[in-house]
C-alpha cells in the first residue's frame, strides 16, 4: 500500500469517529396529559367496527390526503345527498361518509371510497361485500344477475343489492361501482335490513346526482 | 514513524488536495441537485451531504457511488487546519489571511455540528391549547408508558431505528421485554372488511388490542417534503411468564394500545418523537393580516403565554415571521398557520452551534478587510512615494 493511500485511510477512520444521531432508550416521568398530545388532536379510540381515526400530522395541511396511501387522487365526483342523511367526519381512505338515521336508533352508513384502477374488478368487489355480510361468493357466470346497470350522465354505474343470511335477515348492503377517470369509486350503504331497504329509492336517487367535479 | 508523520503532513497540506476536494465538492452539489428531483431536499441532505459515502440502491444492493459531504468536508477541514498550522506565523502581514482561513474552518465545523446535533420539532396548537412538548416531523418512537399513577406517567421511549433493526429491548423500567417482530417504514392501515379487493397486505401478527382488526399494506417510503411516512410495526411484549401480547403499533393509530401486567396499567404506541420542556406554551391568539383590498398575506403572528409550573416564569410572547422566540436553547419560528381554524404550527429548532456561522462570517469579514486594507495602504504609500519628476515633464511643443 502506498503512503498517500494509507494516510487517506487513517484520516477516514478518524473521521468516522465523529458521533451520529443517538439511538438510545430513555425513561422519564411526565405529568399526566390527555392522550393524544397536541400533534394529534383528533382524539378518540376507534369504536368496534369503525375505521381508524384520521391521523393528524404535526404540520398543518398534512394528513392522509397527502400521504402515500393509494386512494384515487385524480378528478373527483360530486353529488347531492338527501337532506336526512348526516355527513360524517373525515376518515382515512374515504372520500365521504354519511349516516342514515332510522327508527329506534337504527343507523345505516354510506361510505364513499375511490382507488386507482379497477381494484380487482366487479366480481372481486361484489364478492368482498358478500363475504362481509356472510354470503357465499358468486361465480363469474352469476355476476350479471347480481348487478343492476344504471346510466347517470356519462357514467356507467353497477349497483348490487345484497341481503344477509338469516330470517329475517339482519343486514343489507347496497353497493354502487362507478369507474371514473382511471379510478373506481365505491358507494356502499350498509346497515340493518329494513332501514337499507327503505333507503333504496333515496340511494338510487343519490346515485343519479353524481357528476364530475368541475 | 517519523517518515509516516511527514507523509501524513505532506499529504494534508497539499494544495493539490485542496483543489481536488473543491472539485469533488462542486460535483457533489451538482449530483445532489440532480438527485433532488427524485428524493426531495431532506433525503438529499441525508444521502449526499450528511454521509461519509453516498450509497445508491442498484438492483437491491446499496453500492457506494461517491464520497459524501462529511467525507469531503472533513478532509477539507483537515486540509485547511493542517495548512494553517504548518504555515502559521504570527505577523500582522499574514493576520488577514489567517482570519479568513480561521473563519472558513469555523464555518465547516459549524456545518458539521449542525448536521450532528441540530434537532427539529414542531408544535401545533389551537387557540386556548397548552403544550409542554414538541414533536418531531421525521423521527418516531415507540412509547411504553406505565399509566398506573393518577397524576403522572413513567414513559420509556424506544427509537424507531431500534424497531427497524429488530433489536429486543429490555430496560430496568419495564418488567417485560419489547421484541420487534416486523417493521414497515411506511404502511397504510385499513380495516380488514374495508380493504379494496386486490390490495396486498402483510400477515397480521397482532393478537391483542385493536391490531387484529386491521390490514397492513406496506407502501414505498416517500421523500416528498410535503408528505409523511406512516411507519408501523408488530411488537411482542414478553414477560418472564411468556408472551403478554403481540401488538400492532403505527403512527396512523391515534391512541395507544393498553394492557395490564403485574398489577399496573400500561400503554404502548408508536408516535412522533417528543421533546419535553420544563415550561408550557399556551396559544392565546393567531393573527393573519392581509394587505387591504387583497388576499396577499402581510403578516402571520402567534401570541403565546410561557408558563412554568413553579411560577418562576409567566409572560406573553409574540412570534411572527422573521421574529422567532429564542428560549432556553430552542428557537421557535412561525411555520404554518390556519387562521380560519385558529391553529398555528411553530417550528422548534435546537441548534447548539447556531452562533458559529455568524462568528465565522465576522472573522472572514475582518480578515478580508485587514488583508485588502493592508494592500490598499501599501498601494497608497507606494503611490505617494513615487517621484513627481516624471509626471511633471512638460509635453514637447
Amino acid at each position: 500500500m502506498n503512503r498517500p493511500l494509507s494516510t487517506l485511510l487513517i484520516a477516514c477512520s478518524l473521521l468516522t469517529l465523529t458521533a451520529c444521531r443517538r439511538d438510545e432508550v430513555r425513561t422519564y416521568t411526565v405529568a399526566k396529559s390527555p392522550e393524544p398530545a397536541t400533534a394529534t388532536p383528533a382524539s378518540s379510540l376507534p369504536a368496534p367496527g369503525s375505521p381508524p381515526p384520521a391521523p393528524v400530522s404535526p404540520a398543518a395541511g398534512a394528513s392522509m390526503a397527502n400521504t402515500a396511501v393509494t386512494t384515487a387522487s385524480g378528478p373527483g365526483l360530486v353529488w347531492t345527498a338527501p337532506a336526512h342523511w348526516q355527513a360524517g367526519p373525515e376518515r382515512p381512505m374515504r372520500k365521504a361518509t354519511f349516516f342514515v338515521p332510522g327508527e329506534a336508533g337504527a343507523k345505516a352508513e354510506l361510505s364513499v371510497t375511490a382507488f386507482p384502477g379497477d381494484v380487482g374488478g366487479n366480481l372481486a368487489n361484489v364478492n368482498r361485500w358478500r363475504q362481509q355480510i356472510g354470503l357465499p361468493a358468486l361465480g363469474a357466470d352469476q355476476l350479471g344477475g347480481a348487478l343492476q346497470h344504471l346510466h347517470v350522465g356519462d357514467f356507467h354505474v353497477d349497483v348490487a343489492e345484497l341481503v344477509g343470511p338469516g330470517a329475517p335477515p339482519a343486514k343489507r348492503v347496497l353497493g354502487a361501482i362507478v369507474p371514473h377517470a382511471g379510478a373506481t369509486w365505491f358507494f356502499k350503504l350498509d346497515g340493518p335490513d329494513t332501514l337499507v331497504a327503505q333507503e333504496k329509492p333515496a340511494f338510487l336517487a343519490f346515485l343519479k346526482t353524481l357528476r364530475p367535479q368541475s | 514513524m517519523r517518515e509516516l508523520t511527514r507523509e501524513f503532513i505532506k499529504f494534508f497540506v497539499s494544495l493539490k488536495l485542496t483543489v481536488a476536494l473543491l472539485a469533488l465538492s462542486a460535483l457533489l452539489v451538482f449530483f445532489a441537485t440532480i438527485d433532488q428531483v427524485h428524493l426531495g431536499i431532506w433525503a438529499v441532505q441525508e444521502k449526499w451531504f450528511r454521509s461519509f459515502i453516498v450509497l445508491q440502491d442498484i438492483q437491491g444492493y446499496p453500492l457506494p457511488i461517491f464520497p459524501g459531504g462529511y467525507f469531503i468536508g472533513g478532509l477539507l477541514l483537515i486540509n485547511l487546519v493542517a495548512t494553517h498550522l504548518k504555515r502559521f506565523a504570527l505577523t500582522w502581514k499574514k493576520a488577514g489571511i489567517q482570519l479568513v482561513h480561521g473563519g472558513l474552518i469555523l464555518l465547516l465545523l459549524g456545518e458539521l455540528f449542525t448536521g450532528l446535533f441540530q434537532e427539529e420539532y414542531q408544535v401545533s396548537l389551537k387557540e386556548g391549547e397548552t403544550s409542554n412538548h414538541a414533536v418531531s416531523w421525521r423521527f418516531n418512537e415507540l412509547a411504553v408508558a406505565d399509566t398506573t399513577a393518577p397524576d403522572r406517567d413513567i414513559v420509556t421511549v424506544i427509537p424507531e431505528s431500534l424497531l427497524a433493526h429488530d433489536e429486543a429491548v429490555q430496560v430496568p423500567a419495564l418488567p417485560f421485554r419489547i421484541v420487534p417482530r416486523a417493521y414497515y417504514p411506511n404502511a397504510a392501515l385499513a380495516q380488514k372488511e374495508q380493504l379494496p379487493a386486490g390490495q396486498l397486505t402483510v400477515p397480521n401478527l397482532a393478537n391483542a388490542g385493536l391490531g387484529p382488526r386491521f390490514a397492513v399494506t406496506p407502501m414505498r417510503v416517500t421523500y416528498d417534503p410535503q408528505k409523511k411516512n406512516w411507519p408501523a410495526a408488530f411488537v411482542d411484549v414478553v414477560s418472564a411468564e411468556g408472551l403478554i401480547g403481540t401488538y400492532l403499533v403505527s403512527t396512523m393509530l391515534i391512541e395507544s394500545e393498553t394492557f395490564t401486567y403485574a398489577g399496573r396499567q400500561w400503554r404502548i404506541g408508536l408516535r412522533p418523537e417528543r421533546s419535553y420542556q420544563p415550561y408550557s406554551l399556551t396559544l392565546l391568539k393567531v393573527t393573519h393580516d392581509v394587505y387591504p383590498g387583497s388576499d396577499i398575506p402581510k403578516n402571520f403572528s402567534s401570541r403565546l403565554r410561557i408558563n412554568r409550573p413553579d411560577g418562576s416564569e409567566d409572560r406573553e410572547v409574540l412570534i411572527y415571521m422573521n421574529n422567532p422566540l429564542r428560549h432556553e436553547g430552542l428557537t421557535y419560528y412561525q411555520y404554518q398557520m390556519d387562521a380560519a381554524n385558529a391553529n398555528t404550527v411553530l417550528q422548534v429548532v435546537r441548534n447548539p452551534s447556531w452562533l458559529i456561522p455568524y462568528i465565522s462570517c465576522l472573522l472572514m469579514t475582518v480578515g478580508l478587510l485587514l488583508q485588502f486594507g493592508q494592500h490598499l495602504v501599501g498601494f497608497i504609500r507606494k503611490r505617494a512615494a513615487r517621484p513627481v519628476a516624471t509626471t511633471a515633464a512638460a509635453p514637447a511643443a
